[in-house]
Protein backbone atom coordinates (compact mmCIF):
# COMPACT_ATOMS: atom_id res chain seq x y z
CA UNK A 1 0.00 0.00 0.00
CA UNK A 2 1.39 3.36 -0.94
CA UNK A 3 1.34 6.77 0.57
CA UNK A 4 -1.81 7.85 -1.23
CA UNK A 5 -3.86 5.34 0.64
CA UNK A 6 -1.87 5.61 3.81
CA UNK A 7 -3.65 8.69 5.05
CA UNK A 8 -7.07 7.57 4.04
CA UNK A 9 -6.81 3.93 4.80
CA UNK A 10 -8.16 1.68 2.17
CA UNK A 11 -11.65 2.09 0.89
CA UNK A 12 -13.34 -1.22 1.34
CA UNK A 13 -16.83 -2.07 0.29
CA UNK A 14 -19.31 -4.44 1.66
CA UNK A 15 -20.58 -4.73 -1.84
CA UNK A 16 -24.22 -5.49 -1.50
CA UNK A 17 -25.17 -2.84 0.92
CA UNK A 18 -26.99 -0.06 -0.81
CA UNK A 19 -25.63 2.76 1.30
CA UNK A 20 -24.07 5.71 -0.35
CA UNK A 21 -20.46 4.78 -0.91
CA UNK A 22 -19.13 8.33 -0.94
CA UNK A 23 -18.90 8.24 2.80
CA UNK A 24 -17.05 5.04 3.10
CA UNK A 25 -13.95 7.16 3.28
CA UNK A 26 -11.38 4.59 4.16
CA UNK A 27 -11.04 3.60 7.73
CA UNK A 28 -13.31 0.71 7.17
CA UNK A 29 -11.51 -2.19 8.70
CA UNK A 30 -11.57 -5.27 6.54
CA UNK A 31 -13.54 -7.23 9.06
CA UNK A 32 -16.48 -7.74 6.73
CA UNK A 33 -19.02 -6.42 9.17
CA UNK A 34 -19.64 -7.28 12.77
CA UNK A 35 -19.39 -10.89 13.76
CA UNK A 36 -22.53 -10.67 15.82
CA UNK A 37 -24.67 -9.88 12.82
CA UNK A 38 -28.07 -11.55 12.97
CA UNK A 39 -28.50 -14.47 10.65
CA UNK A 40 -31.58 -13.06 8.94
CA UNK A 41 -29.58 -10.00 8.10
CA UNK A 42 -26.73 -12.01 6.66
CA UNK A 43 -29.18 -13.98 4.57
CA UNK A 44 -30.89 -10.77 3.45
CA UNK A 45 -27.54 -9.39 2.38
CA UNK A 46 -26.62 -12.55 0.49
CA UNK A 47 -29.93 -12.39 -1.38
CA UNK A 48 -29.47 -8.68 -2.18
CA UNK A 49 -32.65 -8.00 -0.27
CA UNK A 50 -32.00 -4.25 -0.21
CA UNK A 51 -31.60 -4.20 -3.97
CA UNK A 52 -34.90 -6.02 -4.36
CA UNK A 53 -36.83 -3.88 -1.89
CA UNK A 54 -35.59 -0.54 -3.22
CA UNK A 55 -37.70 -0.56 -6.41
CA UNK A 56 -40.78 -1.43 -4.33
CA UNK A 57 -40.13 1.57 -2.10
CA UNK A 58 -39.55 3.85 -5.07
CA UNK A 59 -42.73 2.60 -6.75
CA UNK A 60 -44.69 3.28 -3.56
CA UNK A 61 -43.28 6.80 -3.39
CA UNK A 62 -44.22 7.31 -7.05
CA UNK A 63 -47.73 6.05 -6.33
CA UNK A 64 -48.13 8.47 -3.42
CA UNK A 65 -46.94 11.35 -5.60
CA UNK A 66 -49.32 10.29 -8.37
CA UNK A 67 -52.30 10.14 -5.99
CA UNK A 68 -51.35 13.51 -4.57
CA UNK A 69 -51.07 14.91 -8.09
CA UNK A 70 -54.53 13.57 -8.96
CA UNK A 71 -56.01 14.90 -5.74
CA UNK A 72 -54.98 18.46 -6.57
CA UNK A 73 -57.85 18.79 -9.06
CA UNK A 74 -55.70 20.65 -11.52
CA UNK A 75 -58.49 21.40 -13.98
CA UNK A 76 -60.14 23.81 -11.58
CA UNK A 77 -56.96 25.03 -9.94
CA UNK A 78 -55.49 28.52 -10.14
CA UNK A 79 -53.43 29.21 -13.22
CA UNK A 80 -50.08 29.24 -11.35
CA UNK A 81 -50.71 25.75 -10.11
CA UNK A 82 -52.23 24.37 -13.29
CA UNK A 83 -49.65 25.65 -15.71
CA UNK A 84 -46.59 24.74 -13.66
CA UNK A 85 -47.77 21.20 -13.13
CA UNK A 86 -48.83 20.28 -16.67
CA UNK A 87 -47.37 16.87 -17.30
CA UNK A 88 -46.98 17.00 -21.09
CA UNK A 89 -45.48 20.48 -21.42
CA UNK A 90 -43.69 20.95 -18.12
CA UNK A 91 -42.95 17.99 -15.91
CA UNK A 92 -42.10 15.34 -18.46
CA UNK A 93 -39.84 17.45 -20.71
CA UNK A 94 -38.09 18.73 -17.58
CA UNK A 95 -37.49 15.20 -16.38
CA UNK A 96 -35.96 14.36 -19.75
CA UNK A 97 -33.75 17.45 -19.66
CA UNK A 98 -32.71 16.55 -16.15
CA UNK A 99 -31.70 13.06 -17.23
CA UNK A 100 -29.86 14.35 -20.30
CA UNK A 101 -27.79 16.71 -18.18
CA UNK A 102 -26.99 13.99 -15.66
CA UNK A 103 -26.21 11.45 -18.38
CA UNK A 104 -23.79 13.59 -20.40
CA UNK A 105 -21.99 14.99 -17.40
CA UNK A 106 -21.55 11.55 -15.87
CA UNK A 107 -20.29 10.16 -19.18
CA UNK A 108 -17.80 13.00 -19.52
CA UNK A 109 -16.64 12.47 -15.96
CA UNK A 110 -15.97 8.81 -16.65
CA UNK A 111 -14.15 9.56 -19.90
CA UNK A 112 -11.93 12.18 -18.26
CA UNK A 113 -11.45 11.02 -14.68
CA UNK A 114 -10.62 7.35 -15.09
CA UNK A 115 -7.76 7.80 -17.61
CA UNK A 116 -6.53 10.74 -15.54
CA UNK A 117 -6.61 8.61 -12.42
CA UNK A 118 -4.68 5.85 -14.20
CA UNK A 119 -2.08 8.35 -15.40
CA UNK A 120 -1.64 9.81 -11.94
CA UNK A 121 -0.93 6.42 -10.41
CA UNK A 122 1.83 5.56 -12.94
CA UNK A 123 5.40 5.92 -11.72
CA UNK A 124 6.35 9.33 -13.18
CA UNK A 125 3.38 11.11 -11.61
CA UNK A 126 2.80 8.83 -8.72
CA UNK A 127 4.41 10.98 -6.07
CA UNK A 128 1.81 13.71 -6.63
CA UNK A 129 -0.92 11.20 -5.77
CA UNK A 130 -1.36 12.03 -2.07
CA UNK A 131 -1.53 15.74 -2.79
CA UNK A 132 -4.18 15.21 -5.46
CA UNK A 133 -6.24 12.94 -3.23
CA UNK A 134 -6.08 15.61 -0.52
CA UNK A 135 -7.26 18.29 -2.97
CA UNK A 136 -10.02 15.98 -4.15
CA UNK A 137 -11.16 15.52 -0.57
CA UNK A 138 -11.28 19.20 0.26
CA UNK A 139 -12.98 19.82 -3.09
CA UNK A 140 -16.12 18.53 -1.43
CA UNK A 141 -16.55 22.00 0.02
CA UNK A 142 -16.72 23.52 -3.47
CA UNK A 143 -20.17 25.05 -3.91
CA UNK A 144 -21.73 23.73 -7.13
CA UNK A 145 -23.95 26.79 -7.18
CA UNK A 146 -20.98 29.12 -7.59
CA UNK A 147 -19.32 26.85 -10.10
CA UNK A 148 -22.43 26.99 -12.31
CA UNK A 149 -22.46 30.77 -12.29
CA UNK A 150 -18.74 30.98 -13.10
CA UNK A 151 -19.30 28.66 -16.05
CA UNK A 152 -22.27 30.77 -17.09
CA UNK A 153 -19.98 33.77 -17.35
CA UNK A 154 -17.53 31.76 -19.46
CA UNK A 155 -19.81 29.75 -21.74
CA UNK A 156 -23.15 31.54 -21.73
CA UNK A 157 -26.55 30.08 -20.97
CA UNK A 158 -27.81 26.65 -21.75
CA UNK A 159 -27.69 22.98 -21.13
CA UNK A 160 -24.07 22.40 -22.13
CA UNK A 161 -22.80 25.00 -19.70
CA UNK A 162 -24.46 23.01 -16.94
CA UNK A 163 -23.01 19.78 -18.28
CA UNK A 164 -19.45 21.13 -18.28
CA UNK A 165 -19.79 22.64 -14.83
CA UNK A 166 -21.14 19.38 -13.43
CA UNK A 167 -18.39 17.43 -15.15
CA UNK A 168 -15.81 19.46 -13.29
CA UNK A 169 -17.76 19.20 -10.04
CA UNK A 170 -18.21 15.43 -10.14
CA UNK A 171 -14.72 14.75 -11.48
CA UNK A 172 -13.13 14.69 -8.05
CA UNK A 173 -14.90 11.67 -6.50
CA UNK A 174 -14.23 9.50 -9.55
CA UNK A 175 -10.63 10.65 -9.80
CA UNK A 176 -10.09 10.01 -6.11
CA UNK A 177 -11.70 6.59 -6.19
CA UNK A 178 -9.79 5.58 -9.30
CA UNK A 179 -6.52 6.52 -7.64
CA UNK A 180 -7.38 4.99 -4.29
CA UNK A 181 -8.71 1.86 -5.99
CA UNK A 182 -5.58 1.39 -8.10
CA UNK A 183 -3.31 2.13 -5.16
CA UNK A 184 -5.18 -0.32 -3.02
CA UNK A 185 -4.19 -3.21 -5.28
CA UNK A 186 -1.66 -5.38 -3.49
CA UNK A 187 1.81 -4.62 -4.86
CA UNK A 188 2.76 -8.28 -4.51
CA UNK A 189 0.05 -9.34 -6.94
CA UNK A 190 1.36 -6.90 -9.52
CA UNK A 191 4.91 -8.09 -8.86
CA UNK A 192 3.76 -11.64 -9.37
CA UNK A 193 2.11 -10.69 -12.63
CA UNK A 194 5.20 -8.86 -13.80
CA UNK A 195 7.30 -11.85 -12.84
CA UNK A 196 5.11 -14.04 -15.00
CA UNK A 197 6.08 -11.85 -17.94
CA UNK A 198 3.22 -9.36 -18.14
CA UNK A 199 4.18 -5.94 -19.50
CA UNK A 200 3.26 -2.86 -17.45
CA UNK A 201 0.27 -2.32 -19.71
CA UNK A 202 -0.92 -5.88 -19.30
CA UNK A 203 -0.47 -5.70 -15.54
CA UNK A 204 -2.63 -2.61 -15.59
CA UNK A 205 -5.43 -4.02 -17.71
CA UNK A 206 -5.39 -7.58 -16.43
CA UNK A 207 -4.63 -7.10 -12.74
CA UNK A 208 -4.92 -3.55 -11.45
CA UNK A 209 -8.05 -2.33 -13.23
CA UNK A 210 -10.18 -5.44 -12.62
CA UNK A 211 -9.25 -5.38 -8.94
CA UNK A 212 -10.00 -1.67 -8.69
CA UNK A 213 -13.35 -1.91 -10.49
CA UNK A 214 -15.53 -2.01 -7.35
CA UNK A 215 -13.98 1.16 -5.95
CA UNK A 216 -14.08 2.94 -9.33
CA UNK A 217 -17.72 1.98 -9.86
CA UNK A 218 -18.56 3.31 -6.42
CA UNK A 219 -17.00 6.62 -7.44
CA UNK A 220 -18.98 6.69 -10.68
CA UNK A 221 -22.17 6.07 -8.75
CA UNK A 222 -21.40 8.97 -6.43
CA UNK A 223 -20.70 11.17 -9.44
CA UNK A 224 -24.00 10.19 -11.03
CA UNK A 225 -25.95 11.01 -7.87
CA UNK A 226 -24.11 14.32 -7.47
CA UNK A 227 -24.91 15.15 -11.07
CA UNK A 228 -28.60 14.36 -10.71
CA UNK A 229 -28.66 16.46 -7.57
CA UNK A 230 -26.84 19.41 -9.04
CA UNK A 231 -28.83 19.26 -12.28
CA UNK A 232 -31.62 20.57 -10.06
CA UNK A 233 -29.74 23.88 -10.08
CA UNK A 234 -29.56 23.99 -13.89
CA UNK A 235 -32.63 26.23 -13.99
CA UNK A 236 -30.49 29.04 -12.55
CA UNK A 237 -28.62 29.39 -15.81
CA UNK A 238 -31.32 28.42 -18.24
CA UNK A 239 -30.47 24.75 -18.44
CA UNK A 240 -33.96 23.45 -17.65
CA UNK A 241 -34.50 20.36 -15.58
CA UNK A 242 -36.85 19.70 -12.70
CA UNK A 243 -35.38 22.58 -10.72
CA UNK A 244 -37.64 24.81 -12.84
CA UNK A 245 -40.69 23.34 -11.18
CA UNK A 246 -39.22 23.62 -7.67
CA UNK A 247 -38.30 27.22 -8.39
CA UNK A 248 -41.79 28.01 -9.72
CA UNK A 249 -43.19 26.61 -6.52
CA UNK A 250 -40.85 28.80 -4.49
CA UNK A 251 -41.45 31.98 -6.46
CA UNK A 252 -45.21 31.57 -6.87
CA UNK A 253 -45.59 30.33 -3.29
CA UNK A 254 -47.44 27.25 -4.43
CA UNK A 255 -46.53 24.47 -2.05
CA UNK A 256 -48.04 21.68 -4.21
CA UNK A 257 -45.75 22.69 -7.08
CA UNK A 258 -42.78 22.67 -4.74
CA UNK A 259 -43.68 19.27 -3.35
CA UNK A 260 -44.32 17.63 -6.71
CA UNK A 261 -41.08 19.02 -8.15
CA UNK A 262 -39.00 17.94 -5.18
CA UNK A 263 -40.64 14.52 -5.06
CA UNK A 264 -39.99 13.92 -8.77
CA UNK A 265 -36.31 14.82 -8.36
CA UNK A 266 -36.11 12.50 -5.38
CA UNK A 267 -37.71 9.67 -7.35
CA UNK A 268 -35.28 10.18 -10.24
CA UNK A 269 -32.30 10.25 -7.88
CA UNK A 270 -33.38 7.20 -5.91
CA UNK A 271 -34.07 5.24 -9.10
CA UNK A 272 -30.66 5.95 -10.50
CA UNK A 273 -28.98 5.26 -7.20
CA UNK A 274 -30.66 1.86 -7.30
CA UNK A 275 -29.45 1.28 -10.86
CA UNK A 276 -25.98 2.26 -9.69
CA UNK A 277 -26.18 -0.24 -6.84
CA UNK A 278 -27.27 -2.93 -9.31
CA UNK A 279 -24.34 -2.09 -11.55
CA UNK A 280 -21.94 -2.20 -8.60
CA UNK A 281 -23.20 -5.61 -7.62
CA UNK A 282 -23.33 -7.22 -11.02
CA UNK A 283 -20.52 -5.50 -12.92
CA UNK A 284 -17.78 -6.33 -10.48
CA UNK A 285 -15.45 -8.99 -11.87
CA UNK A 286 -16.11 -12.46 -10.58
CA UNK A 287 -13.94 -13.38 -7.65
CA UNK A 288 -13.46 -9.84 -6.42
CA UNK B 1 -4.64 39.40 -14.02
CA UNK B 2 -7.00 42.40 -14.08
CA UNK B 3 -9.67 40.10 -12.79
CA UNK B 4 -7.63 39.15 -9.76
CA UNK B 5 -6.76 42.74 -8.99
CA UNK B 6 -10.36 43.86 -9.23
CA UNK B 7 -11.37 40.93 -7.06
CA UNK B 8 -8.92 42.04 -4.38
CA UNK B 9 -10.35 45.54 -4.71
CA UNK B 10 -13.80 44.10 -4.25
CA UNK B 11 -13.02 42.18 -1.07
CA UNK B 12 -10.82 44.86 0.43
CA UNK B 13 -13.70 47.30 -0.08
CA UNK B 14 -16.08 45.35 2.13
CA UNK B 15 -14.18 43.17 4.59
CA UNK B 16 -16.69 43.52 7.45
CA UNK B 17 -19.60 42.47 5.29
CA UNK B 18 -17.77 39.43 3.93
CA UNK B 19 -16.57 38.36 7.35
CA UNK B 20 -20.09 38.68 8.74
CA UNK B 21 -21.49 36.47 5.99
CA UNK B 22 -18.66 33.98 6.39
CA UNK B 23 -19.46 33.87 10.09
CA UNK B 24 -23.16 33.27 9.31
CA UNK B 25 -22.14 30.45 7.01
CA UNK B 26 -19.85 29.02 9.69
CA UNK B 27 -22.62 29.25 12.29
CA UNK B 28 -25.02 27.32 10.08
CA UNK B 29 -22.39 24.67 9.40
CA UNK B 30 -21.24 24.32 12.99
CA UNK B 31 -24.76 24.14 14.41
CA UNK B 32 -25.69 21.48 11.90
CA UNK B 33 -22.52 19.43 12.32
CA UNK B 34 -22.61 19.56 16.12
CA UNK B 35 -26.27 18.57 16.20
CA UNK B 36 -25.63 15.78 13.71
CA UNK B 37 -22.64 14.59 15.70
CA UNK B 38 -24.59 14.31 18.93
CA UNK B 39 -27.46 12.53 17.22
CA UNK B 40 -25.33 10.20 15.11
CA UNK B 41 -22.87 9.20 17.80
CA UNK B 42 -25.71 8.36 20.20
CA UNK B 43 -27.55 6.47 17.48
CA UNK B 44 -24.35 4.77 16.37
CA UNK B 45 -23.53 3.57 19.88
CA UNK B 46 -27.08 2.29 20.24
CA UNK B 47 -27.23 0.69 16.80
CA UNK B 48 -23.80 -0.89 16.58
CA UNK B 49 -24.77 -4.15 18.28
CA UNK B 50 -28.37 -4.21 17.12
CA UNK B 51 -28.33 -5.51 13.53
CA UNK B 52 -31.84 -4.39 12.59
CA UNK B 53 -31.50 -0.84 13.88
CA UNK B 54 -28.04 -0.68 12.36
CA UNK B 55 -29.14 -1.75 8.88
CA UNK B 56 -32.23 0.47 8.97
CA UNK B 57 -30.49 3.60 10.26
CA UNK B 58 -27.62 3.27 7.80
CA UNK B 59 -29.87 2.81 4.79
CA UNK B 60 -32.29 5.57 5.77
CA UNK B 61 -29.51 8.11 6.31
CA UNK B 62 -28.05 6.88 3.01
CA UNK B 63 -31.33 7.70 1.27
CA UNK B 64 -31.23 11.26 2.67
CA UNK B 65 -27.87 11.79 1.04
CA UNK B 66 -29.22 10.63 -2.31
CA UNK B 67 -32.00 13.22 -2.42
CA UNK B 68 -30.90 16.36 -4.28
CA UNK B 69 -30.24 19.31 -1.99
CA UNK B 70 -32.62 21.82 -3.50
CA UNK B 71 -35.41 19.23 -3.34
CA UNK B 72 -34.74 18.46 0.31
CA UNK B 73 -34.54 22.16 1.17
CA UNK B 74 -37.81 22.74 -0.67
CA UNK B 75 -39.67 19.90 1.00
CA UNK B 76 -39.27 21.56 4.41
CA UNK B 77 -40.61 24.93 3.28
CA UNK B 78 -44.33 24.06 3.54
CA UNK B 79 -43.62 22.88 7.10
CA UNK B 80 -41.25 25.47 8.56
CA UNK B 81 -41.39 28.39 6.10
CA UNK B 82 -38.44 30.01 4.35
CA UNK B 83 -35.19 31.15 5.91
CA UNK B 84 -32.37 29.28 7.57
CA UNK B 85 -34.56 26.65 9.21
CA UNK B 86 -35.42 24.50 6.16
CA UNK B 87 -31.80 24.68 5.03
CA UNK B 88 -30.49 23.63 8.42
CA UNK B 89 -32.96 20.76 8.70
CA UNK B 90 -31.94 19.47 5.28
CA UNK B 91 -28.23 19.91 6.02
CA UNK B 92 -28.69 18.06 9.30
CA UNK B 93 -30.11 15.08 7.41
CA UNK B 94 -27.16 15.19 4.99
CA UNK B 95 -24.61 15.32 7.78
CA UNK B 96 -25.91 12.20 9.52
CA UNK B 97 -24.58 9.36 7.39
CA UNK B 98 -20.84 10.11 7.43
CA UNK B 99 -20.79 10.39 11.22
CA UNK B 100 -23.15 7.49 11.87
CA UNK B 101 -21.30 5.21 9.50
CA UNK B 102 -17.91 6.06 10.96
CA UNK B 103 -19.19 5.71 14.52
CA UNK B 104 -20.42 2.22 13.75
CA UNK B 105 -17.30 1.15 11.87
CA UNK B 106 -15.13 2.83 14.50
CA UNK B 107 -16.77 0.86 17.30
CA UNK B 108 -16.49 -2.28 15.16
CA UNK B 109 -12.76 -1.78 14.89
CA UNK B 110 -12.20 -1.82 18.65
CA UNK B 111 -10.46 -5.15 19.35
CA UNK B 112 -12.83 -7.43 21.30
CA UNK B 113 -9.91 -8.53 23.49
CA UNK B 114 -9.48 -4.99 24.80
CA UNK B 115 -13.15 -4.76 25.71
CA UNK B 116 -12.95 -8.20 27.33
CA UNK B 117 -10.04 -7.20 29.52
CA UNK B 118 -11.86 -4.00 30.50
CA UNK B 119 -14.79 -6.16 31.52
CA UNK B 120 -12.42 -8.45 33.41
CA UNK B 121 -11.09 -5.46 35.31
CA UNK B 122 -14.60 -4.87 36.53
CA UNK B 123 -15.53 -1.84 34.40
CA UNK B 124 -19.23 -1.15 34.05
CA UNK B 125 -20.80 -1.06 30.58
CA UNK B 126 -20.82 2.73 30.69
CA UNK B 127 -17.18 3.09 31.66
CA UNK B 128 -16.25 0.54 29.00
CA UNK B 129 -18.05 2.73 26.50
CA UNK B 130 -16.59 6.04 27.63
CA UNK B 131 -13.13 4.93 28.67
CA UNK B 132 -12.39 2.22 26.14
CA UNK B 133 -14.66 1.95 23.14
CA UNK B 134 -15.33 5.57 22.24
CA UNK B 135 -11.73 6.73 22.81
CA UNK B 136 -10.46 3.94 20.57
CA UNK B 137 -13.05 4.66 17.89
CA UNK B 138 -12.57 8.42 18.19
CA UNK B 139 -10.16 9.03 15.27
CA UNK B 140 -12.59 7.27 12.92
CA UNK B 141 -15.60 9.13 14.31
CA UNK B 142 -13.70 12.40 13.89
CA UNK B 143 -12.96 11.53 10.27
CA UNK B 144 -16.71 11.22 9.73
CA UNK B 145 -17.32 14.56 11.42
CA UNK B 146 -14.78 16.21 9.15
CA UNK B 147 -16.39 14.78 6.01
CA UNK B 148 -19.79 15.98 7.20
CA UNK B 149 -18.39 19.42 7.87
CA UNK B 150 -16.93 19.69 4.34
CA UNK B 151 -20.14 18.50 2.70
CA UNK B 152 -22.24 20.85 4.81
CA UNK B 153 -20.12 23.91 4.01
CA UNK B 154 -20.48 23.25 0.28
CA UNK B 155 -24.21 22.58 0.26
CA UNK B 156 -24.99 25.44 2.66
CA UNK B 157 -24.19 27.82 -0.22
CA UNK B 158 -27.54 26.79 -1.72
CA UNK B 159 -29.43 27.89 1.40
CA UNK B 160 -29.81 31.33 -0.13
CA UNK B 161 -32.26 29.90 -2.69
CA UNK B 162 -34.69 29.11 0.11
CA UNK B 163 -34.18 32.42 1.88
CA UNK B 164 -31.21 31.53 4.06
CA UNK B 165 -28.03 33.46 4.84
CA UNK B 166 -24.41 32.64 4.29
CA UNK B 167 -21.90 33.02 1.51
CA UNK B 168 -24.44 31.90 -1.10
CA UNK B 169 -25.75 35.48 -1.03
CA UNK B 170 -22.62 36.61 -2.91
CA UNK B 171 -23.15 33.97 -5.56
CA UNK B 172 -26.79 34.86 -5.94
CA UNK B 173 -26.23 38.60 -6.10
CA UNK B 174 -23.55 37.97 -8.71
CA UNK B 175 -25.98 35.91 -10.77
CA UNK B 176 -28.76 38.46 -10.65
CA UNK B 177 -26.38 41.24 -11.71
CA UNK B 178 -24.35 39.20 -14.17
CA UNK B 179 -22.65 41.43 -16.74
CA UNK B 180 -22.74 44.47 -14.47
CA UNK B 181 -19.65 45.68 -12.62
CA UNK B 182 -18.49 43.55 -9.70
CA UNK B 183 -20.88 40.70 -10.45
CA UNK B 184 -18.20 38.11 -11.15
CA UNK B 185 -16.12 39.39 -8.26
CA UNK B 186 -19.11 38.74 -6.06
CA UNK B 187 -19.51 35.15 -7.33
CA UNK B 188 -15.79 34.48 -6.85
CA UNK B 189 -16.05 35.84 -3.34
CA UNK B 190 -18.82 33.36 -2.57
CA UNK B 191 -16.95 30.43 -4.06
CA UNK B 192 -13.50 31.18 -2.68
CA UNK B 193 -14.66 32.01 0.82
CA UNK B 194 -16.84 28.90 0.94
CA UNK B 195 -13.90 26.67 0.06
CA UNK B 196 -11.61 28.54 2.46
CA UNK B 197 -14.20 28.26 5.21
CA UNK B 198 -14.40 24.52 4.53
CA UNK B 199 -10.64 24.21 4.91
CA UNK B 200 -10.52 26.40 8.02
CA UNK B 201 -13.26 24.39 9.69
CA UNK B 202 -11.44 21.21 8.73
CA UNK B 203 -8.36 22.60 10.44
CA UNK B 204 -10.43 23.45 13.50
CA UNK B 205 -11.74 19.89 13.61
CA UNK B 206 -8.23 18.54 13.13
CA UNK B 207 -7.04 20.56 16.13
CA UNK B 208 -10.06 19.43 18.11
CA UNK B 209 -9.24 15.86 17.16
CA UNK B 210 -5.65 16.25 18.39
CA UNK B 211 -6.80 17.67 21.68
CA UNK B 212 -9.49 15.07 22.28
CA UNK B 213 -7.60 11.97 21.17
CA UNK B 214 -6.13 10.05 24.09
CA UNK B 215 -2.34 10.06 24.30
CA UNK B 216 -1.80 6.44 23.36
CA UNK B 217 -3.83 6.93 20.19
CA UNK B 218 -1.83 9.85 18.83
CA UNK B 219 0.52 9.08 16.02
Amino acid sequence: MTAATGAQGRIGYEGQDADNPELQEGHRPATGGPSHEASWLRRARANHLGLKLAPVGIALLALVVYLYYQSLGLNDAVIQLRSSLEWGTKLWPQTLQHLQIAFWSTLLVVVVAIPLGIMLTRPPLRRYGPAIVAVANSGQALPAYGLLILFLSLLGQGKWTVIWALTLYALLPVLRNTMVGLDGVDRNIIEAGRGMGLTRMQALTKIELPLAVPVILAGVRVAMILNIGMATLAFLIGGGGLGVTINSGLKLQQDPVLIIGAALVAIVALTFDWIGALAETYLRPKGV
Amino acid sequence: MDGIISWFDYISGRPDEILADTWDHAKITLTVVIAATIFSVLLGVYAQRRPTVRALSLSITGIFLTIPSLALFAIFIPIVGIGNTPAMLALFLYALLPILRNTVTGLDSVPPAVVESAKGMGMSTMSQLFQIRIPLAWPIIMAGIRISSLITVGIAAIAVLVGGDGLGTYIQSGLTRLGLPNSLESVWTGVVFTVVLGLVLDLVWATFQRVTTTKGQRM
